[in-house]
C-alpha cells in the first residue's frame, strides 16, 4: 500500500460484505436489466411461420407491410407537437412569472405549478371530467351550442392539449431557476447600450435560457414519444398504448403480438438513445455561467406598450384559467352528490363527504315500477373495498420500491466515492444509469414477457403469477427509479468533505460507524426527498401499472382509470366520478404534503430545525404560561 | 516526543516525500512551512496514519507506530475544513470520540463540560449547531473535538486558511494561548510565512518532497539555509553584478538582502557599501513605506518605517546603505 488509506483490522469482514454485495448487485444487474430486455431484442427475430419454421425478419417485414409505422409516426407526431407546444406555454408561464411585471404574479404562478401536485392520470381523469363527452364543460357547450360534436375532446388534439399543460412543470421549476440566475446588470448594460426591451429579452435573456431549454426540450419530446396514460384514456393510437395491447394479446387473434411489442419497445428505446447521448453531448458542453461575482437581482420589466401590456395579462389569466379550473371544479365536486355531479350543476345548499368517506345504498325503480336497492353503491375513496386496495398497494408497492432504489444507490454511491477513480466504480454507475437509457415500457413489457414462464433465477417461479406480479412490479419500479435516485444522491455525496471521513477516522470509528453517523445524517435529507418523489411518482404511475394490470396488481392509477368508465352501471358505482374527483384531491394533499416535507422541512439544516424546535418551545411555554395564569386568576376568584 | 526517520511516500510512480527526517520535541509548537504541493500535509497525514509511507518510520514517545491503525496513535487533529459534523450539535461533535471509545455518559459530559469551558465555548454555543457558529467557535469547537480524547500530540493542517485576514490573526493569538495551556505538543501546516513565524517554536520549510531547513523563526529567516527558504521567507532582492563586486562577494554565487536591510539616507557604517539611487515608486503600507529605488543598474525593494517626516516621493534622489553581513549568499 503505497500512499494509500489504510484499511485497519476489518479486512476479511469487509471483503465478506464485498464480495456479498457485488454478487448481489451483479445478480440483480444481469436477471433484472439485462437478460429481460435481452429476451426482448432476441424475440424480435425468433419468429416461427405456420409451419413452425424459424422466419427472423418476418416482424420487420411485417412492421414495413402493415399499419405499424403508423403509430411510430403518431409517437413522432405527438413528441414534435408536443415540444412546440409546450416550449410556448412553458416560457410564457415563466416570463410571466418571472421577467415581466404581471399583476397577480404570485398567484399566477401557483396557479401554473398545480401541475406539480395534479400530473399523470389524475390529471387526465380530471381534463376529462372537464371536457368529455359527459364532461361539464362540454355539457355546458352543449346546452349553447345543441349541434356541437361532444366528442370533441378525444384523439390527436386532446392529448396534445393535455400533455401541454401537464408537462409545464419542468418549465416551471427548471427554466425559473435558469431566469433568476441571471445578472440583472447585464440587461442594465443591453438597456443603457441603447437595446430596446424586445431586444434585450431576445438578445440577452434568451440565450442564457438556452441549455435548460435545450435540456427541457430533449426531456418534453421523450415525454411525448413514451406517453401512455394521455394517449390511453383519451384514445390516440401512439406506440406505447399499443405496445401494452400486443402484451395483452395472443397469437391466436393476431400474428406474433410479443414480437411487434418487442419491436416497438426496441423502436421506442433507439430514438431514447438517441435523444439522451445528444442531451449528453450538450450538457458537456457546459452551460452559460454568469461571471459576474456581484450578481444583481433580476427586476420585474414593465411592458411599456399598453396594448401589449393589456394583452400579456389577457394571456397570463386565460393560462391561469385553463390551469385553474379542472383543479377548482374537481375540489369542488368532490363535495357534490352523484346528482349533482351527474347534472354537472354545482349544489351551493348541499355539501357532502360521501365522495371520501361512508357508504349509502342507491334506490332506483325499475322498468316494471318496482323499487330496488343496491346497498353501499354510493362510497367514499376510503369506504370503498375496491379503491382502499388500489391504494393500500400503490402505497406498499411505491414504498418499498422507493426506498429499495434508495438503500442500492445509497450503497452503491457510497461505494463509487470511496473508490472514485477505480474502473469497477465506473462500471457500477453505468449499470445504475442503464435503465435510463430504456425506456420504461420496454423494462415493464421485457419483465412482463420473460417473467410469464418459470426463471430459473428466481427460484423457478413463474413472477407474472397471481401475487407474485407485485414482486415483479416493486423491481420495475425500482429499477426505473435507479437513475434519478443515482443522479440526487450522488449529488448529495459531493457535498460529504473528505475531512469528515477522515475525521471520524481518527477519533476512532470503524467505516460503518462512519457510514452511519456521519456521512449517511449529511445525506439523509437528500435520501429522504429522492425517496419521497420517486413514492409521489410510484403511488399514482399509470405506465406500469399498466402493463402489469391484473387483478393482483390493481394499482391506485388503475383505479382511478376504472372509475372513468364504470359509473352507473346497473346502479353499480353509482358515485364514480365522485370518487375520481375525491381521489384527485387526495393525490394533490399527498403531493403536496410530500412536496412541502422535502422543499420545506427537509431543506432545513439542523440550525434550523434548532431554531424551529426553540421557537416551538417558547410557544408551548407562553400557552402553558397562560393556561396557568388563568387558572391561577381561577383559584384566585373562587 | 515523535519523530520521521527516512520517510518516504509514493503515489503511484510519484515520489512525493524523499527521505523526510524529523524530530519534534515534547511540548513543541512545530510548523510544517511551504508551498502548496510540496509535501507538508502528506508529511502531517504520515504521521497520522491516512498515509503508510513506502520506506522509514514514524515513532511517538520511542514506540513505533509506522503500522498502527489511525485510531489507535492517539493523535488529534484539527482540519483545515475543521470537518465538524454538520448534523451534530456542538456538543456532539466534541463528544463524538468519547462515544466511540464508550465512555460512561456521565464522563462525556464532565469532559465534555471540561474541555468547553478550557476552550472558552459556552453552554449556549455547545448545545448550537455548528452551522450557527462564528468562525471563531468552530475552530475551538474543533479543537476541543481533538483535545478531549487527551492526545499525545495534535496536528493541526492550515485549520485557519479558510478564515478572513483580521479573524485569522486574532485566532492565531488565541491558537498561540491554548497550545501554551494545554502544553500539548503541536504539529502545525501552513504555506503562510507570518503564520509559521508568529506561532512556532521551530519551522520545518518544504520544497518539493524535501525539507529544505529546521530551525527557529529567527534561524530560517534571518540564517536561510537555501535561496528557496530566503526567498519563501519573507521577501528579499537579489543583487545584481554592479553591488557584488561594490561589496566584494563572491561572483560566482547567488546573493541576496532582505528589503528591511537597506538603509535609505542613514549614516554610513564601517564596510558599507553607498550607492546613490532615484525612487521609481512608492507603496504606502501606513506602518511602513515601500520604496522601488532605482541604483547600480537595477531596482531594489526597500522598506522604511513610516515615521512621517522621512517619505519619499518618486524622483527624488536618495542613498542607500548596504552592509555585506545583511548579505545572504548561496
Amino acid at each position: 500500500m503505497q500512499g494509500t488509506v489504510r484499511q485497519g483490522s476489518r479486512f476479511s469482514l469487509s471483503t465478506v460484505w464485498k464480495v456479498f454485495g457485488g454478487v448481489l448487485f451483479i445478480y440483480l444487474f444481469l436477471g433484472f436489466m439485462v437478460i429481460p430486455t435481452l429476451n426482448t431484442l432476441t424475440s424480435i427475430f425468433t419468429t416461427t411461420d405456420s409451419q413452425g419454421k424459424a422466419d427472423p425478419w418476418a416482424v420487420i417485414r411485417f412492421f414495413l407491410a402493415g399499419n405499424m409505422p403508423s403509430f411510430v409516426w403518431n409517437s413522432l407526431k405527438l413528441a414534435i407537437c408536443l415540444v412546440i407546444t409546450v416550449n410556448i406555454v412553458g416560457i410564457s408561464i415563466v416570463l410571466l412569472t418571472e421577467y415581466f411585471d404581471i399583476k397577480g404574479a404570485k398567484i399566477l404562478r401557483l396557479g401554473y405549478m398545480t401541475t406539480m401536485i395534479y400530473s399523470g392520470v389524475a390529471l387526465v381523469t380530471g381534463y376529462q371530467f372537464l371536457y368529455d363527452s359527459n364532461g361539464m364543460l362540454t355539457t355546458w357547450l352543449a346546452q349553447l351550442f345543441p349541434g356541437m360534436n361532444k366528442q370533441w375532446f378525444s384523439g390527436f388534439s386532446a392529448v396534445l392539449f393535455t400533455m401541454t399543460f401537464a408537462c409545464t412543470s419542468n418549465h416551471a421549476l427548471f427554466l425559473r431557476n435558469a431566469i433568476r440566475g441571471i445578472d440583472y446588470n447585464t440587461v442594465e448594460a443591453a438597456r443603457n447600450l441603447g437595446a430596446k426591451p424586445f431586444k434585450v429579452l431576445m438578445r440577452i435573456v434568451m440565450p442564457t435560457l438556452l441549455p435548460t431549454l435545450f435540456s427541457l426540450t430533449v426531456m418534453t419530446f421523450i415525454t411525448g414519444l413514451c406517453a401512455m396514460s394521455a394517449p390511453t384514456l383519451l384514445g390516440y393510437n401512439s406506440i406505447n398504448p399499443e405496445i401494452v395491447r400486443l402484451a395483452g394479446s395472443s397469437s391466436a387473434d393476431e400474428s406474433f403480438p410479443q414480437a411487434r411489442a418487442a419491436l416497438l419497445s426496441v423502436i421506442l428505446a433507439f430514438f431514447t438513445i438517441i435523444l439522451l447521448t445528444v442531451l449528453n453531448h450538450y450538457e458537456r458542453k457546459g452551460h452559460y455561467l454568469s461571471v459576474s461575482k456581484t450578481k444583481a437581482k433580476l427586476v420585474k420589466q414593465k411592458i411599456q406598450n399598453p396594448v401589449m401590456n393589456v394583452l400579456a395579462h389577457i394571456y397570463a389569466y386565460v393560462l391561469f384559467i385553463i390551469y385553474m379550473t379542472p383543479v377548482a371544479m374537481i375540489v369542488l365536486f368532490s363535495f357534490q352528490n352523484w346528482p349533482a355531479i351527474r347534472g354537472k350543476a354545482l349544489n351551493v345548499s348541499d355539501w357532502t363527504l360521501i365522495n371520501y368517506f361512508g357508504q349509502q345504498d342507491y334506490a332506483w325503480v325499475n322498468s316494471r315500477g318496482k323499487t330496488k336497492v343496491r346497498t353501499g353503491q354510493i362510497s367514499g375513496v376510503f369506504s370503498n373495498t375496491d379503491t382502499v386496495g388500489g391504494i393500500r398497494l400503490s402505497f406498499i408497492l411505491s414504498a418499498i420500491a422507493a426506498a429499495l432504489a434508495c438503500v442500492i444507490v445509497v450503497v452503491a454511491v457510497n461505494y463509487i466515492f470511496k473508490h472514485r477513480n477505480k474502473k469497477r466504480s465506473r462500471i457500477i454507475e453505468a449499470c445504475l444509469l442503464f435503465p435510463w437509457l430504456l425506456p420504461t415500457i420496454l423494462i415493464c413489457y421485457s419483465y412482463r414477457i420473460y417473467f410469464n414462464n418459470e426463471v430459473w433465477y428466481v427460484f423457478g417461479q413463474n413472477m407474472y403469477f397471481r401475487e407474485n406480479v407485485r414482486f415483479l412490479i416493486i423491481m420495475a419500479y425500482t429499477v426505473v427509479k435507479l437513475p434519478f435516485a443515482l443522479r440526487m444522491i450522488k449529488a448529495a455525496f459531493y457535498a460529504i468533505d473528505d475531512e469528515l471521513e477522515d475525521a471520524a477516522k481518527n477519533l476512532g470509528a470503524s467505516p460503518l460507524v462512519t457510514f452511519l453517523r456521519v456521512k449517511l445524517p449529511i445525506v439523509l435529507p437528500s435520501v429522504l426527498a429522492v425517496f419521497a418523489l420517486n413514492f409521489n411518482a410510484l403511488f399514482t404511475e399509470y405506465d406500469m401499472s399498466a402493463t402489469f394490470h391484473s387483478s393482483y396488481g390493481k394499482s391506485y392509477a388503475m383505479v382511478i382509470q376504472s372509475m372513468c368508465s364504470e359509473e352507473g352501471r346497473d346502479g353499480m358505482n353509482v358515485n364514480a366520478s365522485g370518487r375520481r374527483c375525491a381521489s384527485t384531491v387526495f393525490i394533490m394533499l399527498v403531493s403536496g404534503l410530500i412536496l412541502y416535507l422535502v422543499y420545506g422541512v427537509g431543506a432545513r439544516d439542523l440550525g434550523e430545525r434548532l431554531a424551529s424546535r426553540k421557537k416551538w418551545k417558547q410557544r408551548f411555554a407562553r400557552l402553558l404560561g397562560k393556561r396557568e395564569k388563568k387558572k391561577d386568576i381561577a383559584h384566585k376568584a373562587a | 516526543m515523535i519523530q520521521l526517520n527516512d520517510i518516504v511516500v509514493k503515489f503511484g510512480d510519484f515520489e512525493a516525500l524523499h527521505h523526510i527526517s524529523v524530530h519534534v520535541k515534547h511540548g513543541e509548537f512545530f510548523t510544517f512551512l511551504g508551498p502548496s504541493g510540496c509535501g507538508k500535509t502528506t508529511t502531517l497525514r504520515t504521521i497520522t496514519g491516512f498515509i503508510q509511507p513506502v520506506s522509514g518510520t514514524v515513532t511517538m514517545q520511542g514506540r513505533d507506530i509506522t503500522h498502527v491503525p489511525i485510531e489507535k496513535r492517539n493523535i488529534g487533529i484539527v482540519f483545515q475544513s475543521y470537518a465538524l459534523f454538520p448534523t451534530m450539535t456542538a456538543r456532539d461533535n466534541i463528544a463524538f470520540g468519547l462515544k466511540i471509545r464508550k465512555l460512561s455518559r456521565s464522563e462525556i459530559e464532565s469532559r465534555v463540560d471540561e474541555i468547553a469551558r478550557k476552550v472558552d465555548l459556552s453552554e449556549e454555543k455547545l448545545n448550537k449547531a455548528v452551522s450557527q457558529l462564528s468562525g471563531g467557535q468552530q475552530q475551538r469547537v474543533a479543537i476541543a473535538r481533538a483535545l478531549v480524547t487527551s492526545p499525545t500530540i495534535i496536528c493541526m493542517d492550515e485549520p485557519l486558511s479558510n478564515l478572513d485576514a483580521k479573524l485569522r490573526v486574532n485566532l492565531r493569538n488565541e491558537l498561540k494561548r491554548m497550545q501554551r495551556e494545554f502544553g500539548i505538543t503541536t504539529i502545525y501546516v501552513t504555506h503562510d510565512q507570518e503564520e509559521a513565524l508568529t506561532l512556532s517554536d521551530r519551522i520545518a520549510v518544504f520544497n518539493k518532497g524535501f525539507i529544505e531547513q529546521i530551525g527557529t523563526p529567527n534561524e530560517v529567516y534571518n540564517h536561510s539555509a537555501s535561496e528557496f527558504v530566503a526567498n519563501f521567507i519573507g521577501d528579499i532582492n537579489p543583487l545584481g553584478e554592479e553591488i557584488v563586486q561594490g561589496l566584494h562577494l563572491n561572483p560566482g554565487n547567488h546573493h541576496f538582502i532582505r528589503l528591511e536591510r537597506i538603509r535609505v539616507n542613514r549614516s554610513n557604517h564601517d564596510g558599507t557599501l553607498t550607492l546613490p539611487g532615484v525612487i521609481e515608486m512608492q507603496e504606502y503600507y501606513g506602518l511602513y513605506i515601500k520604496y522601488y529605488i532605482h541604483t547600480a543598474g537595477q531596482t531594489l525593494k526597500v522598506i522604511e518605517k513610516n515615521d512621517g517626516i522621512n517619505i519619499y516621493e518618486p524622483g527624488e534622489q536618495v542613498t542607500l546603505d548596504i552592509h555585506p553581513s545583511d548579505v545572504m549568499s548561496y
